[in-house]
């Protein structure tokens, strides 16, 4: 059994690390979130590796909120003795980021899902083959909202 | 020696359900594998937010057909969360009753196919005999044998009778006492050693590296389950007994099972001794104020979490859910490598698939 993990410590870890203004989301319940900018996601994984031996990847979720149709927001959903979780917001139309496969192998398959449901690129992939959808589907990501789709 | 790629699947013999599977053998030897998902895929997360939270439940349910009764708890503490009302004691006590015997099931059920696979056909036969009597007390609780329907927002859908709750309790000492006698062969049984000891060593770093959950998780030393590190009622007041082995290969992954099977016993037994009395659920409103919640539950295979977001309406904006065996399933291809060709079955059995699970 792990300790929790203490998030202000660790926001103000990553804030130092990368530079950056960090800021607190807690609209979720059961698990606080960090914002962090897209491109220093690495560098928050490698913090959280570091200095709060931290490896468990629940999962990564992605959604595109009603209210802000123009991006993908991912949130990238760890457990350390408690859940928390790094929210990345990601512009459409070419929602993009580094993939984190090489600090975290287990991300593999959660790459591939946002990959495939969301058209995120995951770049520093060598390939990035789709996982639940037919080879043969051709009508986009299903969870991307158009003014099409929503009709 | 050449290098051959062998396919396996999406159906065959040796998989309960479709997955595809490219395997590279050298001679005896296996180099590595490849995975393809999706022959099961269902799109629910999208239909989920289709319908409404009360429908919802009932699609949840059908995402596995072992552990249907863990996803549907976990969703209905998200938006029991977000609609801020607690489930009473009794619906509490039921609603966790069920999830571990849920779990004796699945692992009976596990323990027999492994059996299988390494040729211990009567095991198989005693196990699956055991299993069908876990299966006849959840149907004596629910009415239905794998998918219960008892859950709902607010609590359970049905309470249980003093004389349902006197047989639950015969049943559940019944079982005891039968499963102890194959759970004590396949702890003991030398065949069953000589098959799975030092097969496909996983080590607590490939673990964490690979974010492995569950018994296979125990199975390494990584001491970790959901029940006892983020419980929701009635498990914050259990002494919920976490196994763990430190040896990480097929014959801890099986001993993992048969502790944790005696283990959900002795809690179906204290959930029995201890149920309150009380209603089983309290009413809730059909829409569901705007929030979002992360609810996590430690299903038979590990930990299981649920995303769910509200726009105050009676459908969800965003349903998300990671299931267990998606992060076991991770760890096949580096399991296969270096292995022999005979030992796939114990391997593939060892992480205890479920593809409708992974797909939903």
């Amino acid at each position: 059994m792990v300790d929790e993990i203490q998030i202000d410590a660790l926001l103000a870890k990553i804030a130092d690390e990368t530079g950056c203004q960090l800021e607190r989301y807690s609209g979720i319940l059961n698990e606080e979130a960090i914002i962090i900018p897209a491109d220093q996601l690495r560098a928050a994984i490698g913090v959280l590796q570091t200095d709060f031996d931290c490896f468990h990847l629940s999962t990564i979720t992605a959604q595109q909120r009603e209210t802000h149709p123009g991006e993908i927001e991912l949130l990238y959903q760890f457990w350390h003795g408690q859940g928390f979780a790094l929210l990345l917001r990601l512009p459409i139309p070419a929602p993009e980021v580094t993939s984190i496969i090489d600090l975290i192998p287990g991300a593999d398959f959660y790459e591939r899902e946002v990959a495939e449901m969301f058209g995120v690129t995951f770049t520093g992939r060598a390939e990035t083959p789709r996982l639940l959808l037919p080879g043969d589907w051709d009508q986009g990501p299903p969870f991307i909202r158009s003014e099409e789709t929503d009709e | 020696m050449n290098k051959i790629s062998i396919p396996i699947g999406p159906h065959h013999p040796l998989l309960k359900e479709p997955l595809s599977m490219r395997i590279d053998i050298s001679g005896e030897r296996v180099l590595g594998g490849t995975l393809r998902l999706g022959y099961v895929h269902r799109g629910i997360e999208k239909m989920a937010q289709q319908r409404t939270y009360i429908q919802d439940v009932h699609l949840i349910e059908r995402i596995c057909g072992i552990c249907s009764h863990v996803h549907t708890s976990t969703f209905c503490l998200a938006v029991e969360k977000l609609l801020e009302i607690e489930v009473p004691p009794r619906g509490q006590y039921i609603r966790a009753l069920l999830c571990e015997l849920e779990r004796v099931h699945s692992h009976l059920l596990w323990l027999g196919i492994l059996a299988k696979h390494v040729g211990l056909d009567t095991v198989f036969m005693h196990t699956w005999h055991d299993r069908e009597l876990a299966l006849d007390i959840m149907e004596g609780i629910s009415g239905g044998r794998v998918s219960h329907a008892a859950n709902q927002i607010g609590g359970m859908r049905f309470d249980l009778s003093p004389e349902q709750e006197e047989l639950v309790r015969l049943n559940v000492e019944k079982l005891k006492s039968q499963v102890n006698g194959v759970l004590d062969v396949i702890e003991n049984e030398p065949a069953l050693r000589a098959r799975t000891q030092g097969v496909a060593p996983v080590s607590a770093d490939m673990i964490r590296a690979y974010c492995v959950v569950g018994p296979v998780a125990r199975a390494s030393g990584v001491d970790v389950d959901m029940r006892r590190d983020d419980p929701w009622p009635p498990y914050d007041q259990l002494d919920v007994r976490v196994i763990t082995r430190p040896e990480g290969d097929a014959f801890a992954r099986t001993l993992i099972r048969v502790l944790e099977t005696r283990e959900s016993l002795r809690l179906c037994e204290v959930l029995l001794e201890n149920m309150p009395d009380g209603p089983v659920a309290v009413r809730s409103p059909r829409k569901v104020p705007a929030g979002e919640v992360v609810t996590r539950s430690e299903a038979p295979r590990g930990e299981v979490l649920y995303y769910l977001r509200s726009d105050g309406s009676d459908k969800p904006a965003r349903v998300k859910v990671r299931t267990p065996t998606l992060a076991v399933l991770s760890l096949l291809p580096e399991q296969l490598s270096a292995i022999h060709v005979a030992d796939i079955p114990v391997v593939l059995a060892g992480i205890d698939l479920c593809i409708a699970c992974a797909d939903r």
